[in-house]
């Protein structure tokens, strides 16, 4: 879905490509300025970014793919998206997709979101590519802050936007400090901070964001995804590419790889509870649920508090059919994924899930 | 079920961008053309480009236009813009006593060769709203000004008298930095930061982070407090190696603001020599411009004593497109992350015993484990 | 069977020039260069340490006695010019020429060091009980049970108030500051322990206690130690050997009992005739 597609889209070869941008065939600026103002997006190349940018955004990606966890430096482009907006994620994006591509955006789990809308915009327009908002047919899918509930499989590839890449600078704002620490898989900080976290609280106090080894051997910053998803990493059928724009790193978890979150023996790892919550649209009781307000007011003034699916795509479906499993559109049963699916975490009812054994030494 | 907050979509964003477009559009008065900015808005240009890395005043005209006066928008327009750009040559390094100063002062000497050059500025002016500058009479006060018409001239570069005294300890610098410098916009900056990738992104630096860490270090953060050899306005030359002739070749002027600064911090012991600060930013901002000297100086320093001396902390936090759009992503929803929060305080609530909340943890009280059975209303020792 | 071999040691700071090493030393009367003024922090040092034994390490400050400590200690050069042979029972080959993994899984297991300076040896935002707990997560404890077990028998072993154990080190008196470093350094039962300057900037009566301290509990684990200190009581209690070091230079060795009484070396007799 990459090179072929990409190169060939703007009908040059690669190598003529290499420093290709926007060409302007203009003798002073201000003719420049006229030129452009009626061409839009058409005065840009296919998939925005130049060949040569691409080419090397695959290349900190195979990188990444080659070192499992570690973290690439690339030179991130300033794009027409705000840094911290998916920046990271839209150029990976961009490097991967080809015209024969399905993309899928969401944002906290809705397609719906302004912000998933304006990066799927994008794509739309400068990378012709079809866009989707079912999980299962996307090719590519961009997220911000979610793994989708459907199981994703061998040929489709998760972009997840990352605010912060380094789960370390949580103990430690120095990047050259921090990247001395990875390169000697010197962890104890981070264990302190556990440990701290558990004598002061009596269970570890992470919420999303939550550290995990890969393969043994780098720590990584998941994104902040909910400690629900962090499950759906390990040993997964696709491959996830973590791109931050703002602080041009990108790293990936390949397939089958092993992912660990960063937990005591005796102090778990626990996904959020959601004890006798379903959802408000679907009735799903094995999905990661959001809290809302009605307008009426709070629980505490009369109001309700209702619990909705937050993945919309998945709970669409499930509206029309209750019974969905997350695995449905595969030819196999049983796929583990995370929370609510055989082989996940503390078996497969939720409520289950949030006993969890923690905080029995305080 | 309109209860996902920021259900949208494109045609909202659409319409949203239509009402800010709207707020440009006055009918009863005529729009802001490029000329206009360009003339008589330089200093917003000017930031524009610099904070943008581009010198292009007309097209900085169009963005700060677009953004509505948003000068960090409007460079933020710029760079995006710059980034897909075609790369045809690169210039070659220029002297900047090259320069033809239109206004240049040096604090550090009364008098300097060349002169001192006060130039077009508002610097001594006292600071009083002039209520007639709206429908004034626009007669050009210099008009009847007699002057010759000499050509202007370049001057000597004050700090070359205190270098030739051997007064200035000049950073090193690696030989291939100086040949071949990294290009901070197209390979990421990884720290230790050379010296060739710090200048390029105090350059680019937004302009009221660089003069607020510049400051901290003379207010006491730090210990940089400069004197300026010269501060200078002024065009400097852009040139190129002729493709054919190979000739150097002058192919336009760029407008640049420079400051050099010596501080009394003795780089070595034995041949005790002033620490060296320098800025250079486009377009008109003395004061981004010294702000970027202190900050120069004060990272060589390289201690985390103090803010201003940490090269990471200084670069990571001038960048103005990383900033503005960090602070900004805020207002984007983090639902996902504030259920998992929320999911947190409310576990250690119930295992501390505190207000199990009605609906939620009902059921599951019991999760906290050991938790005290009866649970106390609301207790002051957490 | 020798527990700690080493041979050579040898760390000079600055641009040698090549001759650093014989135009210093005690029979030049310093460890700085006269020809380019390179310092020569030490220079052929070699010594061995037996199980269980422990061994002192006595000099004024300049003598270079840290910085065999700290080549022992396996630390990280972070400057000079290091070289030398450092050999560790159970282990193989020279480990000053480890790679730095290797040389960080032995600090966090069979070595450990308690630096002269609390802010090198300590974090001191972490809570006392963290740090000791640094070192047994660093060395793959995973079960925090056990860590806060293990944590509070070191604070008891060496005397540091268990309730202390959750308080920010900061907030730690001096001496207690000390008992955390030795306990951090005791926590993986290391086979030998490596005390640079272990009284320093202690009031006397502590310095006495934390030395009874250690004294203990060296015996009771039977661990090898190097004592390093410019101060001949201190080595004169702990030590069952005694090296004495000049000018980068070891110039006498011998039983700790003999050498304080019977001091062969001119400059060790000065050492001891000033203490008395």
């Amino acid at each position: 879905m990459t090179d072929a597609g990409a190169d060939a889209a703007d009908g040059t070869e690669p190598a003529a490509a290499a420093e290709s941008g926007t060409q302007i065939s203009a003798t002073s600026v201000a003719d420049a300025v006229d030129d452009l103002s009626g061409e839009g997006l058409s005065g840009y190349n296919y998939a925005y970014l130049d060949e040569h940018t691409k080419r090397e955004v695959r290349r900190a990606i195979l990188k990444g793919i080659a070192i499992p966890g570690h973290q690439v430096p690339f030179a991130s482009r300033p794009m027409p998206l705000a840094r911290g907006w998916g920046t990271g994620g839209i150029q990976a994006s961009l490097s991967l997709l080809g015209p024969d591509d399905a993309f899928k955006v969401i944002d906290q789990g809705s397609d719906e979101s302004v912000n998933a809308a304006n990066v799927r915009r994008l794509a739309e327009t400068t990378a012709e590519v079809e866009t989707t908002t079912d999980t299962t047919e996307a090719d590519v899918i961009q997220t911000r802050h979610r793994i989708p509930e459907e199981v994703l499989d061998e040929d489709q590839i998760l972009v997840l936007q990352v605010p912060i890449t380094d789960a370390l600078r949580k103990v430690d704002s120095s990047d050259a400090a921090n990247r001395r620490r990875h390169a000697h898989a010197n962890y104890g900080k981070m264990w302190v901070h556990l440990y701290e976290n558990v004598v002061e609280w009596g269970e570890i106090q992470i919420a999303a964001r939550y550290p995990a080894m890969v393969a043994g051997r780098y720590l990584m910053d998941p994104s902040p995804i909910p400690r629900w998803d962090l499950p759906k990493l390990d040993d997964a059928d696709n491959l996830f590419v973590f791109a931050a724009g703002r602080e041009a790193r990108i790293y990936a978890v390949p397939p089958h790889t092993d992912v660990e979150p960063l937990a005591f023996e005796d102090k778990s790892f626990q996904v959020e509870r959601f004890p006798d919550q379903s959802c408000h649209s679907c009735g799903s009781t094995d999905t990661y649920l959001t809290e809302i307000e009605t307008e009426e007011g709070t629980e505490s003034d009369g109001g309700d508090r209702l619990y909705v699916c937050n993945d919309t795509s998945f709970c669409l479906k499930r509206q029309d059919d209750p019974g969905l499993a997350k695995d449905h559109h595969l030819d196999r049963e049983g796929v583990d994924w995370g929370p609510g699916t055989p082989g996940g975490p503390a078996g497969a009812d939720r409520d289950e899930l949030a006993e969890g054994d923690g905080g029995d030494d305080a | 079920m309109g209860y996902v907050a920021v259900t949208a979509g494109e045609e909202i964003i659409e319409r949203a961008e239509d009402l800010f477009e709207k707020q440009r559009l006055d009918d009863d008065a005529p729009s802001l053309s490029v000329d206009q900015v360009d003339g008589q808005l330089s200093r917003l240009t000017a930031q524009a480009m610099s904070e943008g890395g581009l010198y292009a005043p007309r097209l900085a005209a169009l963005a700060v236009i677009q953004a509505q006066g948003d000068t960090v928008e409007a460079s933020f327009l710029l760079q995006a813009y710059r980034s897909t750009l075609e790369r045809w040559d690169e210039t070659n390094p220029v002297d900047p006593s090259d320069m033809f100063a239109t206004r240049r002062v040096s604090p550090a000497y009364k008098d300097v060769p060349g002169g001192q050059i006060l130039g077009p500025t508002k610097d001594y002016t006292q600071r009083l709203l002039d209520f007639d500058i709206e429908g004034a009479d626009e007669i050009d006060p210099t008009a009847d000004w007699d002057l010759p018409d000499a050509e202007p001239t370049t001057v000597r570069n004050v700090m070359d008298v205190l270098r030739e005294e051997g007064l200035v300890h000049e950073p090193a610098a690696d030989a291939a930095d100086l040949d071949d410098p990294v290009d901070t916009t197209r390979e990421p900056v990884t720290h230790p930061a050379g010296r060739d990738e710090v200048l390029q992104e105090l350059a680019r630096g937004e302009t009221g982070a660089v003069t607020a860490l510049g400051y901290s270090a003379m207010r006491g953060y730090g210990q940089v407090h400069p004197t300026l050899a010269e501060v200078r306005v002024g065009k400097l030359p852009v040139r190129i190696t002729h493709p054919y002739t190979g000739d150097d070749v002058r192919v336009t002027d760029v407008e640049v603001s420079e400051s050099e600064a010596v501080v009394p911090v003795y780089a070595k012991r034995d041949d005790p020599q002033f620490a060296f600060g320098y800025g250079l930013t486009f377009g008109r901002n003395e004061r981004k411009t010294i702000a970027m000297t202190i900050l120069d100086a004060s990272i060589q320093l390289d201690s985390e004593a103090e803010p201003a001396e940490n090269p990471e902390f200084v670069l990571d936090a001038v960048d103005g497109l990383d900033s503005f759009g960090f602070i900004e992503h805020l207002k984007l929803p983090h639902y996902v992350t504030f259920q998992s929060i929320l999911d947190r305080i409310r576990a250690v609530r119930e295992g501390r015993g505190l207000d199990a909340e009605v609906g939620t943890a009902a059921s599951s009280a019991a999760d906290g484990g050991d938790a005290p059975a009866q649970a106390p209303e609301v207790s002051d020792d957490d | 069977m020798t527990l700690l071999d080493a041979s050579d040691l040898r760390r000079v700071y600055g641009d040698s020039c090549g001759d650093c090493v014989e135009l210093t030393g005690d029979a030049a009367g310093t460890n700085q260069c006269p020809e380019c003024g390179a310092v020569v922090a030490c220079a052929d040092v070699s010594l061995d340490v037996e199980p269980g034994e422990v061994l002192g390490i006595v000099g004024e400050s300049g003598s270079g006695k840290s910085s065999v400590a700290e080549l022992l200690a396996l630390e990280r050069a972070t400057d000079g010019q290091a070289s030398g042979d450092v050999r560790l029972d159970g282990h193989d080959g020279n480990l000053l020429d480890a790679d730095y993994e290797t040389r960080h899984r032995l600090r966090n297991g069979a070595v450990g060091l308690v630096h002269q300076h609390v802010r090198d040896g300590l974090n001191l935002e972490f809570t006392g009980g963290g740090n000791v707990a640094e070192k047994l997560l660093a060395a793959g404890w995973r079960n925090f049970g056990d860590v806060r077990d293990r944590v509070r028998d070191l604070f008891e072993e060496t005397e540091v108030p268990v309730e202390r154990m959750d308080d920010p080190t900061e907030t730690y008196s001096g001496g207690m500051q000390r008992r955390v470093q030795i306990a951090r350094a005791l926590a993986t039962d290391p086979d030998v322990v490596i005390l640079d300057e272990p009284t320093t900037g202690l009031d006397v009566s502590v310095q006495a206690r934390v030395l009874d301290m250690f004294r203990r509990i060296q015996r009771e684990e039977d661990v090898a130690a190097v004592v390093v200190s410019h101060d001949l009581g201190v080595v004169r209690l702990l030590a069952d050997r005694t090296l004495v070091m000049r000018h980068g230079r070891v110039v006498e060795t011998g039983l700790t009992d003999r050498v304080m009484e019977d001091p062969h070396h001119e400059y060790t007799q000065t050492l001891i005739n000033s203490v008395i």
